[in-house]
């Protein structure tokens, strides 16, 4: 059974598109792109910038220092090997929460 | 397995152990090419990448960080890696490459991504004086570089500033020796030029303009650096003053080349069935109606994974605009484009800051852009580049203005 943390408000994530919050000592970035909330480890894998720095361009988060591009639901970077840990969003009214479970929650 | 097993029974070698040549291995396995593949490098040891060497190797020395491709990946992927071995020719119509231990390799299609070296000037060669290209460079430099010595280090470029970063973190005393009035002017244009001597200064290097180096010598255990302002003394002089294509394979085959291996925008050489990426590429762009050979690492991946796919039989192009990033004294420069010297420069942010946005602007559209801790920007920068469109200057130039939703509407 995941543990869900509310870390931020739906409108705020919206009008700011990217976010920088802490799940459980965790760095997680979240990303508003095309109506979905998307959440990822925010430190990228390549050489550990803020990816809730970065850029996000057709529908991809591009990270800042190196411009790796990453798949915001998968994390998958475009022709690089390795995978940006994401994690399950769960959003009730204005609440967005957090999971570090890898698996998406039922619900 | 042995080749005869091989679905297809082509063989594709690649000459080179770098950047190129290894993205080119991948991208020819991820695009389903199954037959014989072999990367052919002259330097000993496994592929690596060169962009940490001048950066976060030259402090740690963490081999693993460097590596680009694992035994592991190779033995799955029946990719032959042999290295420590140069490889003398490329013999067409037959399609071979001869190797300098005498063994000759038929081949089906062959990369030439033999990358570039230092330039090394006879003046500039005594006891404690290092050039850097290869981890054994890095190497040799990172046992040296220590606390309280003076480093003089020859040549302004980005690669010189990389080196005064680490060799502050270090602890040393560093000159940094630039020829021209401005470093990195020829590359970014004065005004940024000043604006990253800004940033050195600001990190304790003593940045000397105007200044020639003629020679260095080693007399009484001392490094003697002689400039057309007068003597310097050094523990330490490290060169950076460019690089020289390594395209004498080229030469010795009859394939077209002249400050490296002259390619069509296909990654084709002169030669049928043998292509050429990475720095040693001096590729023709029509779009420019020149050549231009680059010298970065995102080239190398970019213009290597075209060429790979090229040599599966698709047909193409390689336009994409360049990038190069650099990390140093705590900051992150990116630049992506290419400007001319007549381009007009427009400002988003403050360059006296720490972090700012410099468009280059040829009539309306942009052509290449600069930016320190701004990477978000030129994410933005290459999209307009690459989509060729008009852009309002102001937008531009207002840090309020967003630029990505205007993005969508230009």
């Amino acid at each position: 059974m995941a543990a869900w943390h509310e870390v931020a408000s739906l409108k705020d994530l919206q009008a700011r598109r990217r976010l920088s919050v802490t799940v459980e000592g965790t760095p997680v970035a979240l990303f508003w792109i095309n109506g979905t909330v998307y959440a990822l480890n925010d430190i990228c894998i390549h050489e550990q910038r803020q990816l809730s720095k970065g850029a996000i361009l057709f529908g991809k988060v591009v990270c800042p220092g190196h411009q790796w591009k990453f798949d915001p639901a998968t994390g998958e970077p475009e022709d690089q090997d390795g995978c940006q840990p994401t994690y399950s969003v769960q959003v009730v009214d204005d609440a967005v929460s957090v999971s570090l479970e890898r698996e998406r929650a039922m619900s | 397995m042995s080749t005869a097993d091989r679905r297809g029974g082509r063989v594709f070698v690649l000459v080179g152990g770098g950047q190129a040549a290894s993205v080119a291995a991948r991208t020819l396995r991820r695009s389903g090419y199954d037959g014989r593949l072999l990367v052919v490098g002259e330097e000993a040891g496994r592929p690596y990448q060169r962009p940490p060497l001048s950066k976060e190797y030259l402090e740690s020395g963490d081999a693993a960080a460097l590596e680009l491709l694992p035994e592991a990946w190779t033995e799955q992927q029946s990719v032959e890696v042999r290295t420590g071995v140069r490889a003398l020719k490329v013999s067409a119509p037959d399609g071979g490459v001869l190797l300098d231990d005498g063994s000759f390799i038929e081949a089906d299609a062959v990369l030439l991504a033999t990358g570039s070296r230092a330039r090394r000037l006879p003046a500039f060669e005594a006891e404690g004086v290092f050039y850097l290209r290869t981890r054994a460079d890095a190497d040799a430099l990172r046992t040296e570089l220590r606390p309280g010595l003076h480093v003089v280090l020859v040549g302004g470029g980005f690669i010189g500033a990389e080196l005064a970063s680490v060799a502050r973190a270090r602890g040393a005393e560093v000159t940094l020796l630039e020829a021209a009035e401005v470093p990195l002017a020829q590359a970014i244009g004065a005004r940024l030029g000043d604006a990253c001597v800004r940033l050195q200064r600001a990190a304790g290097v003593d940045v000397r303009t105007n200044t020639m180096v003629q020679g260095i010598r080693r007399e009484a255990g001392q490094l003697l650096v002689s400039t057309n302002q007068g003597q310097l003394e050094a523990d330490l002089v490290v060169v950076g003053i460019g690089a020289v294509p390594n395209d004498e394979i080229a030469v010795d085959s009859g394939i077209a080349a002249g400050n490296g291996i002259w390619t069509d925008e296909f990654c084709r050489t002169s030669v049928e069935r043998v292509f050429a990426a990475g720095d040693v590429a001096s590729q023709l762009y029509p779009s420019r109606g020149d050549r231009l050979r680059v010298e970065h690492f995102d080239n190398a991946s970019r213009q290597a994974a075209v060429a790979a796919r090229n040599m599966l039989g698709e047909l193409v192009p390689y336009d994409e605009p360049h990038w190069f990033w650099s990390d140093q004294f705590g900051s992150n420069l990116q630049y992506v484009g290419h400007a001319s010297p007549t381009d007009r420069l427009v400002v988003r942010g403050d360059l006296e800051d720490d972090h700012w946005t410099a468009f280059f602007l040829d009539g309306d559209r942009v052509s290449a852009t600069f930016a320190i801790d701004s990477g978000d920007d030129i994410a933005l920068a290459r999209e307009l580049i690459s989509m060729r469109v008009a852009v309002p200057e102001a937008t531009l130039a207002d840090p309020e203005a967003d630029l990505f939703e205007a993005l969508e509407e230009w």
